[in-house]
């Protein structure tokens, strides 16, 4: 493998993210950022190979409304957004009426928490591995 | 008087009682509606939203009693107060059955009309907040699993997931048997995430947007996919169950949610079953309905119990195995069978056994064709 690549990791749960953070340092370059703010400030200041993101933070979903607005920028659209989550039926209570499928928010893929370790490793070398064969790279 | 100004309407046909109302109101800081007919006041009562609502009980055409009706259904909390005649005592006291809250006989004096327009919008208040309130609990309700979820759900998910990574950490590291320490652990923080989703997933599971996507089904796919998975159990236990279905029993429904309803029942049938049991499902096509049974031989419910058992958070007393539920199974069963405009009722025999029985409104004649669901391949569940 060339160089590592970058990964940010936006979760507003310093416990939680300590401990996927330990998991993905094995392979990759981690940032965090605990709030949606800051996560939106690194993005824009660094490219990254792949988003991290948590759904409920601050006072709702405000990770969804990071993810689409992720997805209306140029730039970051073709960055992979990895979902992890709480209860998946979370996600219909927020949406009542939609599917309970990670399509309701255009990202990649959706995991719930806790996650296996090489689950998500693997989800996550997936991911970034699709996203560069997409860019030709 | 005191306080903001209200809303009250007066429907009465005799001029004399409504002029003579509209003088004491006048010093109030009240608005004021009044109608001369039933069919008028309701228009009226639409538009004005009235707090508070006098209705003589006899008028020509629509009557008193018709238009308390209307308006409770209008808005329950309007709080409505008739008119009557001394002759019509009983009446009254027939309205106040239909719901009005209190009587004026009349003639009544100005002072008692202010007496009963406070207290009327006393009751008025008292109606607001308490539907406000069961507005408020059933919002928590509906939300509790976003809440809970975040509450009770996420430290859970923090601990296990650090539980996860220094358990591959210190691989190596630390003896066999702190590893094996390690391991229980997070096993055990994973049984509770596992109860708590279950308890998040009962409470929260929608049933009713299931309907949009109803279509026939053969009841005799959901109850062999019920009975196979219930099989694991069944088969460390030694219970046998065995089942019988009618192939023609067909209803308009979800698969996937009939399977879950099914399996509640008869994964409950193996656990309260004693060892080597036996357990009975059928499905039957009787009366326009199709009627699943499940019976097994197993300890029973108490009789005090059996009114309780579909309400969440109910659970029996720990079965033969010693394990007892979570007390949401039957209440979830309960909502899919509901949402198929069906009913689960139960009976039972405390050490003896249970019967639950679910009953559908079945489809009528199968045909099939495009559009219909043929009916699906009965598994091993059938009897032989």
């Amino acid at each position: 493998m060339s160089e590592r690549r970058k990964v940010l990791i936006v979760d507003d749960d310093p416990d939680f993210v300590a401990g996927i953070r330990a998991i993905l340092d094995r392979e990759y370059d981690t940032v965090v950022a605990y709030n949606p703010k800051d996560g939106w400030d690194a993005l824009k200041k660094d490219r990254y190979d792949l988003l991290c993101l948590d759904i409920m933070m601050g006072r709702g979903a405000e990770g969804v409304m990071m993810a689409r607005k992720i997805r209306r920028d140029k730039e970051l659209r073709n960055m992979p957004v990895l979902i992890i989550t709480g209860l998946r039926e979370q996600i219909a209570f927020l949406f009542p009426g939609q599917a309970v499928h990670p399509g309701f928010v255009p990202v990649d893929e959706l995991m719930e928490k806790p996650v296996e370790p090489d689950l998500l490793l693997q989800k996550a070398a997936a991911l970034i591995g699709a996203s560069e064969a997409r860019q030709g790279r | 008087m005191s306080g903001q100004p209200r809303r009250i309407l007066l429907i009465d046909d005799e001029p004399i009682v409504v002029d003579s109302c509209l003088a004491i109101l006048e010093e109030t800081e009240h608005e004021v509606a009044f109608a001369s007919s039933g069919a008028a006041g309701l228009d009226m009562a639409r538009a004005f939203e009235p707090d508070l609502v006098f209705v003589d009980l006899k008028m020509p055409g629509m009557s008193g009693l018709e238009v308390l009706e209307a308006l409770r259904s209008q808005d329950p909390t309007i709080v409505c107060i008739v008119f009557t005649g001394f002759a019509t005592i009983a009446a009254a006291v027939e309205a106040m059955q239909h719901g009005a809250y209190d009587f004026l006989a009349k003639p009544f004096t100005p002072d008692d009309f202010r007496s009963m327009i406070r207290r009327g919008l006393t009751q008025r208040d008292l109606l607001v907040e308490r539907a406000a309130l069961l507005r408020e609990r059933e919002a928590l309700r509906e939300n509790f699993a976003a809440i809970v979820s975040h509450e009770l759900r996420s430290p859970l998910a923090a601990v296990q997931q650090n539980l996860f990574v220094t358990i591959a950490e210190l691989d190596g590291v630390v003896s066999e048997d702190q590893k094996r320490r390690l391991e229980r652990m997070s096993s055990r923080v994973g049984e509770l995430l596992a109860l708590v989703n279950r308890w998040l997933r009962g409470f929260s599971t929608d049933v009713a947007p299931l309907r949009e996507s109803f279509r026939p089904v053969a009841i005799s796919g959901p109850v062999a996919n019920a009975v196979e998975s219930a099989q694991t159990e069944a088969v460390r236990k030694a219970i046998e169950i065995v089942s019988q279905v009618d192939p023609s029993a067909v209803v308009l429904g979800d698969g996937g949610a009939l399977t879950e309803a099914v399996l509640n029942v008869v994964g409950n049938a193996v656990k309260y079953s004693r060892q080597g049991g036996r357990v009975s499902v059928s499905a039957v096509r009787r009366d326009g309905k199709v009627a699943i049974s499940v019976a097994d031989s197993g300890v029973g419910i108490p009789a005090a119990d059996l009114p309780w058992i579909f309400d969440a958070f109910y659970r029996g007393q720990a079965g033969a195995s010693g394990v007892a539920g979570v007390g949401i199974g039957l209440a979830l069963t309960r909502r899919i069978v509901e949402a198929h405009g069906g009913c689960i009722t139960a009976a039972s025999d405390p050490g003896r056994g249970s019967v639950f029985v679910i009953e559908l409104p079945a489809l009528k004649t199968p045909v099939p064709g495009p559009g219909v669901a043929p009916p699906e391949q009965v598994s091993k569940g059938e009897a032989a």
